[in-house]
């Protein structure tokens, strides 16, 4: 009985100790702040528009000069058929010059990141498209392509192509040299190389530039309906809108425009979100 | 200085026959513009198979150096130099070499699991030898205590268990001859002292052939069958001290007169070299 006693006593004594979730300290509730952080992002726009309604009633501004956003979203609201036909010609001809941006950058910045030769060569090249303002080639594809989506598409590319292939080249190029030795180690291929380091590394390097080209192909979509001539897209609507004094139309397509744009951001948020998990940039302890 | 012999060995020919890493006179130079290195002066060494070597020697005396010229990554000018039987380039391209870095160098788009299975995708069509399998390369995981962890991303590992993984995947190739360049300098003390018994768990299991750089005499001593002291300008093998501790060795050792005094001759062998 007496032994017993002891060894259960040890035993009890041995038992390691827990994580008692009750003993740790209670997290302290903020009720408030989380609502206040949910809300936070739509408080701007909010004020923003309220204040731009406000004024230009309250100033007895002109609706020529400046609609009200409650007058050009009701305008929007009413012709449904109209902007959809015309934003469906935008969002194809971005969606285009994006992606024909991306893979002509991809291929490029492959080829540049294996030869410093070849990247010392081509550089000024790049910087010189760089630095032209690439919109006034919206004629010369107006030549080339007719009155066809291609012109309007290779204006959204050329506006990718830069920021497409400077990231690739610092992505594919800044491998961890550690892991790259390791790769070496064992004979593995310049392909293998390529495909199972210098490209997922790039990965952060590619989305942190897409983000910026969505608004870029949007860019050169709607230059290329305004200056290489065009029947359809949100950038001939705006354009007719303007010069016909249709100014709910000219608004009601810069308001669908930014819609498009926040959405392509929203869906790209979502694919980066997941695609790059493994990235520190998507921790969510932030 | 000449280069004390392994008492085992007394008949050099023969030793290097049976040798899984042998080097002959090996030099190494590195040509700059204005000046030129020695990084590798007549460099003789045999390590048998299945021993522990440690190389020590203070900064620029070559013991990356010799680790590349043995792992094939980089040509050398002189002598000879036989990896698992054959060339350092061959035994590279057939993976017989299992390397591991100076940090862990995880790929952080891979799990833990799909990490340690790298080696084993790379260069598979050349390779002979037999990697592990998936079974037992988690077996090798759970060892090292990451049974939890194989479907982790390296971002949320600490820095120890990131070169656990590390080490588990220089082990997964199942290479005869393993290279490990100082795999424990970015840990703290208290972690690289249990990396140590780790390693030797390890590899006692595996029974590999092992070249460990360091920069830590105790570290030096407690892991290896023989320490190889080297100096710089230019980079040579000064003294090598046979370590009779017996296997397995443990956290108890480390108190051992025996070990200290191992560490005391390393210790005299590197100070006598910065002296010079």
């Amino acid at each position: 009985m007496n032994d017993r006693w002891t060894a259960e006593q040890e035993a009890s004594q041995e038992e390691p100790i827990k994580f008692d979730p009750e003993m740790a300290p209670a997290k302290p509730r903020r009720p408030f702040r989380r609502a206040a952080m949910l809300v936070a992002p739509v408080i701007g726009l909010v004020v923003m528009f309220g204040l731009w309604e406000f004024y230009v009633r309250m100033a007895d501004i002109r609706p020529l000069t400046l609609p009200p956003p409650s007058r050009i979203l009701r305008h929007v609201a009413q012709e449904p058929a109209f902007y959809w036909e015309h934003s469906w010609i935008t969002i194809q001809e971005a969606a285009l010059g994006f992606g024909l941006g991306l893979a002509t950058a991809l291929v490029v910045a492959t080829f540049l990141a294996h030869s410093r030769f070849l990247e010392r060569s081509t550089l000024p090249v790049i910087i010189l498209v760089q630095s032209t303002p690439v919109a006034v080639l919206a004629p010369v594809f107006l030549i080339w392509f007719g009155f066809n989506i291609w012109s309007k598409v290779l204006v959204a590319a050329v506006f990718c192509f830069v920021p497409f292939v400077m990231n690739a080249l610092t992505g594919l190029r800044s491998i961890d040299e550690n892991a790259h030795e390791l790769m070496r180690s064992v004979s593995a291929s310049r392909l293998e190389i390529f495909w199972r380091l210098r490209l997922p590394h790039s990965l952060p390097y590619l989305f942190s530039s897409a983000r910026l080209c969505l608004g870029l192909s949007l860019v050169g979509a709607v230059i290329g309906e305004m200056f290489a001539g065009s029947t359809g897209g949100l950038g001939n609507t705006a354009r007719v809108g303007q010069s016909r004094l249709l100014i709910d139309q000219l608004w009601g397509s810069i308001f669908v425009l930014a819609f498009i744009g926040v959405g392509a951001n929203l869906v790209l948020g979502g694919i980066e979100s997941r695609v790059l998990r493994w990235h520190s940039s998507q921790n969510k302890a932030r | 200085m000449t280069t004390e012999n392994h008492q085992s060995r007394d008949i050099v020919g023969e030793a290097s026959s049976r040798a899984e890493v042998s080097l002959r006179g090996v030099s190494k130079w590195f040509i700059g513009r204005n000046d030129s290195v020695q990084a590798l002066s007549g460099v003789d060494l045999d390590v048998e198979p299945g021993e522990f070597i440690s190389i020590i020697g203070p900064s620029g005396c070559g013991k990356s150096t010799l680790l590349r010229v043995v792992g094939g990554l980089i040509p050398y000018e002189s002598g000879t130099v036989k990896v698992a039987g054959a060339t350092p380039a061959a035994a590279r391209r057939s993976r017989q070499i299992g390397f591991a870095p100076q940090t862990p160098a995880l790929l952080p788009w891979r799990t833990v699991r799909k990490n340690v299975r790298l080696l084993r995708q790379l260069n598979s069509r050349r390779a002979t030898g037999a990697p592990l399998t998936d079974a037992e390369s988690m077996a090798l995981l759970e060892t090292v205590g990451l049974a939890d962890f194989v479907d982790s991303y390296p971002n949320e590992l600490s820095g120890g268990m990131q070169q656990r993984v590390s080490l588990v995947r220089s082990f997964v190739l199942n290479a005869p001859v393993m290279l490990m360049d100082e795999p424990f300098s970015a840990l703290d003390e208290i972690t690289r002292g249990e990396m140590r018994y780790l390693l030797l768990d390890l590899w006692i299991r595996t029974n590999k052939t092992v070249l460990f750089v360091t920069h830590s005499i105790s570290e030096a001593v407690m892991l290896a069958d023989r320490v190889i002291v080297m100096a710089p300008r230019p980079g040579r093998v000064v003294h090598v001290e046979t370590v009779n501790l017996p296997r397995p060795r443990d956290q108890s050792m480390e108190d051992d007169p025996q070990f200290l005094e191992h560490v005391r001759v390393v210790r005299r062998a590197l100070q006598d070299v910065s002296a010079r």
